[in-house]
């Protein structure tokens, strides 16, 4: 090398790793993540204490990484690049049919799954209201033929065809979800169902409960949001993607909906619009987490009361129930934490239904809180 | 911290080299200790104690053994104290709960363990200071008297946490006097682009593979052909993580000043295993010959001796590995290898078509690579036992592996061999000189986007 080239070589070195440096020095720290949807780490404060035990550093770490610039583009980069060498899968989400983001299912925690299910069983044994198991099979069972051919994703049918054998009633969503696995049913972006998905959901939670079904034709699809873009899309980096769109069908009249996010009751309502403004748009169903819903459907006087034991999927779900139910309980252990068995006396439900999508009753580490 | 983490790249390397660089030459030792001591308490901040005591009983035996040159006994005797030193600081750290595990099974018995964290690098280390004082003894090096000197040695952060084993003798002369040139910066910096790219773009995205089939086997679906892919990628895996890193800290080294020998010399190419250990981690087989085979006897003084020789050898190789019987039975199995081709397969390899010689070394390599990747002894007996067919041929899933790993692994393979690089050289002097700028470029931007990815973890809904 001449000495010229050398320090041609050594400049170009020194600019990327410093610049980036000063780079992110300049940038101002940011509070939180859309596209992750969650707070960013900040500068720690130092401790003698956290710098003995490695916290302190391992703090410092996580601030740089969280504030590094542009992450989002160094996401998709890479995603590119992988999309380039012919990868299907992008940190554990399938591109599948070019334009649909499927999550892998991996294999549970057989201890967690078998203490998930003993829970339940638990329940069941002391409930004297009955309780009915519904569990929602994931896009990557209902839609497997899209997946790349020979992809893994653990085996959901298998795990139905056992909890359905456990002497507990359940609500069949896979035969109602696989029969119209050709519409819309989950969101390309997304790992829940869309509007069209839980109408089907619901019709077959009625069946298990004798109730009629609902009909296509009663309702009127409002386009809520043309520019949905989920969580598959932020995690799997793939932001090549046309975005979802988010329908509402029922409407919020004859309904009187009370949320209890704070531990006394407000009243709510079936969808909170500002979250249209944000990345978190399925949020905007009921208001998004919160540790217990209540839906009374006034002109239904003797329909009655069911509990639901629930996860995010119920959020679009539930507005379809209470059009047959008089009132419907939703409960999220995620954040209730008194026992399900006395609200449930105490407000005279009539059946509970625990009710989670597969991936995460196999991974939920709240349902210790069923028999309780 | 490790190099390819972005606080290294971005926060740690350019003020270092800052620091390194604004000072006058004469205070780049005490510089280079600074920043290395901050380099190792930012993972264990405790653990710096041990990096004290280490340079202080190294440095003073070193004198030691100097001022006692004339009277061998006592040098000989000073020389033992630093290695008994050291062999207990990594015997207590890194095998303490091994040993008390494994003789709590004697009925009587019970010592418990301790779980201490191993302290980052102590294989290493230890290793580089025994060999300050055996080359002191041996007249190889002379002693160091500047401590900030020797503790720099000690530290030297590129090679701190993941070697090369540099032995004091190759650096005394750097660090005493040593002169750095642009052009050592320059090519530093280049082999440094080289070893990033071998570690996050291919060791890391192949590991993937060799996880998703061990994944397989714990899940039942383990194939024969699964089996192989995963021992092929594990084996890509291990090297271009090795060897990138060795490439970082080589090149770290002469951006600042100091030669380190080769660790790796295309070890897949190796055309019988007695070949693979000459190419793979040099440093460390190279130890074991200097400090521990040669002063054993070697392979004067007779069949037997030299048997013994290589099995204490190779039993203490597979064990400076890790705690844990699998390295043991690891180690075991290559000095098998290395006796039956000193003693009965010689002349039949002489005899033997390259290409089969070439298959045979590689075959041995990947399944001794199958016993060192899986701790588990029932476990790895089982995935071996697939390998070799005990199990489906082959399934869905490994058509799925191979249709997205086949450019990954075509990179791999071209990357193994000399091939890339004679292509290199055969190349004009000025698409040379064209192109070390961009594939440097290209390296640093898609490895930082592969390292933000990873640390890129979005939370679902799931935030409580």
């Amino acid at each position: 090398m001449t000495k010229a080239y050398s320090r041609f070589i050594t400049v170009l070195f020194s600019a990327f790793l410093g610049g980036i440096l000063i780079w992110s020095l300049i940038l101002p720290d940011l509070e939180r993540s859309e596209t992750e949807n969650r707070t960013l780490s900040q500068w720690p404060d130092f401790s003698w204490e956290a710098l003995k035990d490695g916290s302190y550093t391992k703090k410092v770490e996580e601030y740089f990484a969280d504030q590094f610039p542009l992450r989002d583009k160094w996401t998709g980069l890479k995603a590119h690049s992988e999309h380039a060498i012919g990868k299907t899968e992008y940190n554990g989400i399938y591109l599948a049919d070019g334009d649909t983001l499927i999550s892998e299912v991996k294999q549970p925690d057989q201890d967690l799954l078998d203490k998930n299910l003993s829970y339940l069983d638990r329940l069941t044994a002391n409930s004297t209201i009955p309780v009915t198991l519904g569990l929602i099979p994931s896009a990557a069972e209902i839609w497997k033929d899209k997946l790349p051919s020979g992809a893994p994703s653990w085996d959901q049918e298998a795990f139905l065809d056992r909890t359905n054998n456990l002497g507990i009633p359940t609500i069949d969503f896979h035969a109602a979800l696989t029969e119209h696995a050709d519409e819309k049913i989950f969101y390309r972006t997304d790992h829940h169902w869309t509007t069209l998905g839980a109408f089907y959901g619901a019709n077959a939670v009625l069946e298990a409960f004798g109730k009629e079904p609902l009909n296509k034709e009663d309702f009127t699809p409002e386009t809520a949001s043309d520019s949905f873009y989920g969580t598959l899309y932020s995690q799997s980096g793939v932001h090549w993607m046309d975005p979802d769109t988010i329908e509402y069908w029922v409407k919020d009249e004859g309904l009187n909906i009370t949320s209890w996010r704070t531990g006394h009751p407000v009243e709510s309502a079936l969808y909170d619009r500002t979250y249209l403004e944000k990345k978190d748009k399925y949020s905007s169903f009921l208001g998004g987490n919160q540790p217990l819903c209540v839906i009374k459907n006034e002109a239904l006087k003797d329909a009655g009361k069911v509990l639901i034991v629930r996860d995010s999927y119920t959020d679009s779900l539930a507005p379809f129930l209470a059009q047959r139910f008089s009132e419907v309980h939703l409960m999220d252990f995620r954040q209730y934490r008194s026992s399900l068995k006395q609200y449930a006396e105490e407000n005279e439900v009539d059946n509970i239904v625990v009710l989670f999508s597969i991936p995460n009753f196999i991974t939920d580490r709240n349902l210790v809180f069923l028999p309780r | 911290m490790y190099f390819s983490s972005l606080t290294f790249l971005f926060a740690y390397l350019p003020l270092t080299l800052i620091l390194y660089f604004a000072v006058p030459l004469r205070w780049r030792n005490l510089v280079l200790l600074l920043v290395s001591l901050f380099f190792y308490g930012w993972g264990e901040p405790v653990y710096i104690l041990i990096m004290f005591a280490s340079i202080m009983i190294d440095y003073t035996h070193g004198l030691l053994v100097e001022k006692y040159r004339s009277n061998d006994k006592k040098a000989r005797w000073f020389v033992a104290q630093s290695m008994i030193f050291n062999l207990l600081l990594l015997g207590f750290f890194k095998y303490y709960d091994f040993f008390a595990m494994n003789l709590s099974l004697i009925p009587g018995i019970r010592i418990p363990q301790l779980g201490i964290p191993l302290p980052i690098g102590i294989s290493f280390f230890t290793f580089q200071t025994m060999s300050y004082t055996i080359d002191v003894y041996r007249q190889d090096a002379p002693a160091q008297r500047n401590i900030i000197r020797f503790g720099a040695f000690v530290t030297m952060f590129p090679q701190l946490i993941a070697g090369p084993i540099v032995k004091y003798k190759t650096v005394a002369e750097d660090l005493d006097h040593r002169v750095i040139t642009t052009e050592d910066f320059a090519l530093g910096a280049r082999r440094f682009c080289v070893g990033l790219a071998k570690k996050v773009l291919l060791a890391n995205s192949i590991g993937a593979l060799w996880d998703a089939q061990l994944a397989a086997q714990a899940s039942g679906a383990l194939t024969m052909v699964g089996g192989w892919l995963g021992l092929i990628a594990f084996s890509f895996q291990i090297y271009f993580d090795f060897s990138g890193y060795s490439d970082m800290a080589i090149g770290l080294g002469r951006m600042m000043g100091f030669r380190f020998d080769e660790n790796f010399n295309y070890p897949y190419l190796a055309s019988s295993v007695t070949d693979f250990w000459r190419r793979w981690h040099i440093s460390l087989t190279s130890w074991f010959r200097e400090y521990l085979y040669i002063p054993l006897g070697g392979n004067r003084g007779g069949t037997a001796k030299a048997i013994r020789n290589i099995l204490i050898v190779w039993f203490c190789t597979g064990f400076w590995h890790g705690a844990s019987w699998n390295f043991i039975i690891w180690g075991m199995y290559f000095a098998m290898w290395l006796l039956l081709e000193k003693f009965i397969l010689k002349n039949v390899l002489s005899k033997t078509p390259d290409v089969i010689k070439h298959l045979y070394t590689l075959i041995i390599a990947a399944v001794g690579w199958g016993i060192f990747g899986i701790e588990n002894l029932g476990r790895c007996a089982d995935y071996l036992k697939t390998c070799f067919g005990g199990g489906a041929l082959w399934n869905a899933a490994d058509d799925y592996a191979l249709r997205s790993y086949a450019v990954t692994l075509i990179v791999l393979v071209l990357a193994s061999t000399t091939l890339g690089r004679n292509l290199w050289h055969k190349l004009p002097e000025k698409a040379d000189r064209v192109l070390t700028p961009i594939l440097m470029l290209l390296s640093l931007v898609i490895c930082t986007a592969y390292l933000v990815d990873g640390s890129y973890n979005p939370f679902l809904y799931f935030r409580f």
